[in-house]
């Protein structure tokens, strides 16, 4: 029914594409070369912005942006993290990206740190993707061994190291200023802001943080120039996203597809719809944090804005499909239960509120809560939004926000009764 | 200096400046929990938010630096709601202790939420239990139930003793102050802690369960034990007007003076001077005659003292006089002992008796543990120790201020030295062998009951002022000092005009170009 | 008390340090290492890393209790992590757990009396296509029923 919109997981199918022999011969590493032979740096970052690449890992910030924001400059070493930490429940498509074609992301990674001037970048991939990570060094390896990487690359003056970190299992250093203290060996407590990661980052110095898919945009843009990509997708939100897709559908999986793409079709044409005999009840359209949508809400445009419009976030792109056989106080818990976990501790709305909610929902869902729960809870939230130290507070009010408004009736009434 | 209003007055603030350091600097208050003047901000209690003109968000006022024309509010209904909804949250897991806690009546969350919280408490759930006792120091005493997680004293330890004792462990609600493998705060600043915790998690295990601070008055001093001179807090019950001697020292804090101490005072100083102000204290006139001591009152005893020295005036053997002082007496003591004793009687045996050095600790204590060396010096003494044969040798009468002669000399020379000598008079605040040996023992008073000057290693002349009157024999040794000037009629017309500390510093600079600077 | 590490291990905590401007910043990856050798992270590891690294040891306990992935106590030879998140749960994750709780007869955080599994309830794996996931040391498992996880079971020796 659709045009094949894939054009970064093109070649997914194919078993070694990882390994570099493969991936050259599919076409790999001709961006690298024309980047750093025909361009200058400021052409690319220049082409990278015409080009509208939004991040990929969550705030949609456009990436040639971010990148202007570091000081040319600079007496101080400049450094470039890759955001391999994918915490956001829901989404997957990273793995995907890493596991499949790491030598795609290593030819982003080459090409942003020549944009920007920078000579070590460092993938901070999570801890349980740790053969995904060893599988990275073994690409990282291979590009090395093929002057793609480390001193003078393809013979010019550009060096670059790249080197693998692995995490240890905290969401929280999905967060960019939590990612650089973890980075660092610290505890994952997410800074204060300002000063940006631009001018003050990792080891103090200026830092570009980017999200895998983001960077694996990188080479295709160089490689088809900015209309091209624009063409692909919106005109203020180039390219594709890869849909991450799972939950109560028939077909869970990564679908690549331009950004614009109705979520209604994504369900159900290209997830396979719900299983037999059930309706649809919610959506969540960009990761666990992004507020849930109500069936007459899956008429939407899937891309930043549209998704911002209509109340909610594009996010991760992460799709969560929940049908009328699920009680939405199980949703409800498996969101407090999340955030109350991974939050970092550091301030105080964040940490006592996710605690607290945690424990009203626990009580909720152990059949002893009461009507008013459901407002305390929109009170609580609403006390967390806007009001921490890190986006994560906002992660972790919005989908209650979203559940207790929107649900309100079917949680209501299901405390009907309790003591 | 940019132009800013806060809550709708313009302001003038130096640029650079927070928010929150321009409103403290124009009157205005912010609640805040993790911020410290002595630390970076740290932005993590979310008490400090304020509404910036503007601004979708609200701003930490702590970490966000003025600009030009910047409209802020301090109290406009959202940063109301803010500051009720962080204070609401830290309730819902806060214990109801405090009938028991220490802190109540000087605990900044009860401060907090009287002025802008009064929430009903809506939290159904069962609060997170955690240890209540955990002895953290020597004197420290850590409750994982009251701690709001503000920091404060992880950040102390990390940046000011640079020892780092606590920690922060585990993640989220589960978050805890701790040590590591039980190895304690012990690094000679830990009673800081207590001051800078807002809540009643780390308190002092002396100050435990003995008294409220509504009970407690607050006095301005200096402490005597080393010679940096860090300002003080005394808190103190002031007793019972009708029960001289009723008024008890519970305990001292710092003052904050950027120059001297910045925030902080040390654990030598802070219990030292409880310990010193409260234990073995010289409380009663003693005059030890032949047969046994007898009682005597103090205008008996002067006169006594003062016959013996006119006696010796009348022989023109003045110079038989001798003094071993101390620099714990202030400025205006020292002042009158150089008036009395070395211009007016001539008296040459002029010696020191001090605690001994110690070793200082790179941070606040001084090796030099006497309050007034500096003093002394530029009042033209010479801080020497007693040549104990010059001593006896040549000595009718000895006058010893300070309990310090029994414990300076290495060995015993002072007993046998004392022994030679007809009449000795001890005016000591503090009782030890020497009080046997002498004949007269006249009680002084101890720092906190004094009023006066003392002058700092840098040459720095701080005031302290008498915080209550000791028991009844007590008294300061710049009154003994005059009162003897006046029997033995020293210059009366001089000394007359000399009636307090206060007289007694301007007579004091006019004479030294040194004291001339007020303090 | 703190571990002597073998001179191999050692070497190659050295290599991880030599990647980044300050030695702390090799701190995760280190840990990784050492809890890979020994098991788990007791005050011995922690010390030793902390030795190695240049740190006070409370800096590394900061970071060892604040990760999910570092243990401080021992754990079985197979850690089942079992994805209690949403897209898992929507797939029949919570039953899945049931299954392993009645099996084994451990509750989530215990370990098997002899010492052969650990049983813990873990957040998003990122694989939620292949819900409900575990994660049995770092292997991944999806689209499991009840007996589907007896087969992987029965064949872990």
């Amino acid at each position: 029914m659709t045009m094949d919109a894939r054009i970064l997981t093109k070649g997914f199918e194919l078993e070694h594409l990882r390994r570099i022999g493969t991936y050259i011969d599919q076409g790999g590493y001709r961006a690298v070369k024309k980047a750093l032979t025909e361009w200058k740096p400021e052409q690319v970052l220049e082409e990278v912005k015409k080009a509208s690449l939004r991040g990929r890992g969550g705030a949609g910030f456009p990436a040639g942006v971010k990148w202007s924001f570091v000081p040319q400059k600079t007496d101080k070493p400049k450094y470039l993290c890759v955001n391999a930490d994918e915490g956001e429940p829901g989404t997957f498509k990273d793995r995907y990206i890493l596991s499949h074609n790491p030598h795609l992301l290593i030819e982003g990674i080459v090409i942003a740190s020549y944009a920007v001037g920078i000579h070590l970048a460092y993938v901070y991939i999570r801890g349980e993707y740790e053969l995904i990570a060893r599988r990275l060094e073994e690409a990282i390896a291979e590009a090395a061994a093929k002057s793609l990487l480390g001193k003078k690359i393809l013979g010019t003056a550009f060096g670059l190291d790249v080197f693998v970190h692995r995490g240890a299992g905290a969401y929280i250093c999905g967060e960019e200023t939590g990612l650089l203290e973890s980075l660092e060996g610290k505890r994952g407590n997410p800074r204060l802001k300002p000063p940006f990661p631009a001018s003050v980052g990792l080891f103090q110095s200026p830092t570009v943080i980017n999200n895998v898919e983001t960077l694996a945009n990188i080479p295709l843009i160089v490689l088809n120039g900015a209309a091209w990509f624009l063409a692909q997708g919106l005109p203020k939100d180039g390219g594709t996203r890869i849909f991450s897709v799972s939950g109560a559908v028939n077909r869970p999986g990564i679908y690549e597809l331009p950004l614009g793409t109705s979520l209604r079709s994504i369900i159900f044409e290209h997830a396979g719809g719900l299983k037999p005999g059930r309706t649809l009840k919610a959506v969540i359209p960009g990761g666990m944090s992004s507020p849930v949508l109500l069936p007459d809400e899956i008429d939407l445009k899937m891309d930043c804005d549209s998704v911002a419009a209509a109340g909610s976030m594009l996010g991760s792109a992460g799709i969560i499909v929940i049908d009328d056989g699920t009680p939405i106080l199980d949703v409800l818990a498996k969101v407090a239960k999340f955030y109350a976990h991974e939050s970092c501790g550091q301030c105080t709305p964040c940490r006592l509120g996710t605690s607290w909610i945690h424990k009203i929902v626990k009580r909720m869902a152990a059949g002893k809560g009461r009507a008013e729960d459901v407002d305390t809870l929109i009170r609580l939230s609403a006390n967390i939004k806007g009001r921490t130290l890190c986006p994560l507070g906002d992660a972790a009010a919005m989908p209650v926000l979203a559940i207790a408004r929107k649900f309100k009736g079917e949680l209501e009434r299901a405390m009907k009764g309790n003591a | 200096m940019v132009k800013i209003f806060i809550d709708e007055k313009p302001v003038e603030a130096a640029e650079g400046l927070t928010i929150f350091k321009a409103a403290q600097n124009s009157g205005v208050a912010i609640p805040h929990f993790c911020y410290h003047p002595a630390f970076v901000p740290e932005g993590s209690c979310r008490l400090c938010l304020v509404e910036i003109e503007g601004s979708p968000k609200l701003e930490l006022s702590c970490s966000t630096v003025v600009r030009e024309g910047m409209k802020i509010s301090t109290q406009s209904p959202t940063v109301r709601e803010a500051r009720r909804g962080v204070l609401e949250f830290l309730l819902a897991e806060h214990p109801l202790d405090c009938p028991i806690c220490d802190k109540a009546g000087e605990c900044k969350l009860q401060d907090f939420y009287q002025d802008y919280g009064l929430t009903e408490s809506v939290f159904r759930e069962f609060k997170e239990k955690r240890e209540k006792k955990v002895r953290i120091g020597d004197k420290l005493i850590l409750d994982r139930e009251r701690c709001v997680l503000c920091t404060r004293c992880v950040r102390f330890l990390a940046e000011i003793t640079k020892t780092s004792e606590l920690g922060l462990f585990e993640r989220g609600i589960r978050s805890e102050i701790g040590l590591y493998e039980n190895e304690p705060v012990r690094n000679g600043y830990s009673g800081n802690l207590v001051d800078l915790c807002p809540v009643g998690a780390i308190t002092d295990a002396e100050f435990r369960f003995r008294t409220r601070p509504w009970f407690l008055a607050k006095g301005e001093s200096i402490c005597p034990l080393c010679s940096r001179g860090c300002n003080i807090f005394i808190d103190y019950h002031p007793g019972f007007s009708r029960v001289p001697g009723s008024a008890k020292v519970y305990r001292i804090r710092p003052r904050t003076n950027e120059a001297v101490n910045g925030h902080w005072i040390c654990d030598h100083g802070r219990y030292g001077f409880v310990e010193w102000q409260q234990k073995n204290r010289s409380e009663k006139l003693v005059w030890n005659s032949g047969n046994g001591t007898t009682q005597m009152s103090w205008s008996k005893v002067m006169i006594a003292i003062a016959e013996r020295i006119k006696a010796l005036r009348e022989r023109k053997q003045s110079g038989r006089i001798s003094i071993v002082l101390t620099t714990w007496l202030t400025n205006e003591e020292l002042f009158l002992i150089k008036k009395i004793f070395k211009d007016g009687l001539g008296v040459k045996h002029l010696f020191f008796a001090d605690p001994p050095p110690g070793t200082a600790d790179g941070l606040l204590l001084r090796a030099d543990r006497t309050p007034n060396r500096r003093g002394a010096q530029e009042m033209g003494f010479e801080p020497k120790p007693p040549d104990f044969a010059e001593l006896s040798k040549d000595t009718e009468i000895l006058f010893i201020f300070g309990p310090h002669l029994a414990g300076s000399a290495g060995d015993r020379a002072w007993k046998s030295a004392l022994e030679k000598i007809p009449v000795k008079i001890l005016v000591t605040s503090h009782l030890n062998e020497l009080a046997s040996a002498a004949d007269f023992v006249l009680p002084a008073a101890f720092i906190a009951e004094k009023s006066g000057t003392l002058t700092n290693e840098d040459g720095r002349i701080q005031r302290i002022e008498a915080i209550a009157r000791a028991c009844a024999d007590v008294r300061p040794e710049a009154q003994i000092l005059l009162d003897l000037a006046r029997e033995i009629h020293l210059d009366d017309a001089y000394f007359k005009a000399l009636s307090g500390p206060g007289s007694i510093f301007r007579a004091l600079g006019k004479d030294i170009r040194f004291f001339e600077a007020k303090p | 008390m703190s571990r002597e590490f073998a001179p191999a291990l050692k070497k190659r905590i050295e290599d991880i340090a030599s990647r980044y401007p300050t030695p702390q910043a090799a701190l995760l990856p280190v840990l990784h290492l050492v809890q890979r050798d020994t098991g788990f992270l007791s005050a011995e590891e922690e010390r030793a890393v902390a030795s190695l690294l240049g740190l006070a040891p409370i800096k590394v306990r900061e970071v060892v209790t604040f990760y999910t992935m570092f243990t401080r106590k021992p754990l079985g030879r197979f850690h089942l992590q079992v994805c209690s998140n949403l897209s898992c749960s929507l797939a029949g994750g919570e039953s899945l757990l049931k299954h392993l709780q009645a099996k084994l007869g451990i509750k989530p955080g215990e370990t098997t009396p002899d010492g052969k599994f650990t049983l813990t309830e873990v957040e998003c794996l990122g694989a939620c296509e292949q819900a409900p996931c575990l994660m049995i040391n770092f292997d991944y498992y999806g689209k499991l029923d009840p007996d589907g996880i007896d087969r992987i079971l029965n064949e872990l020796k």
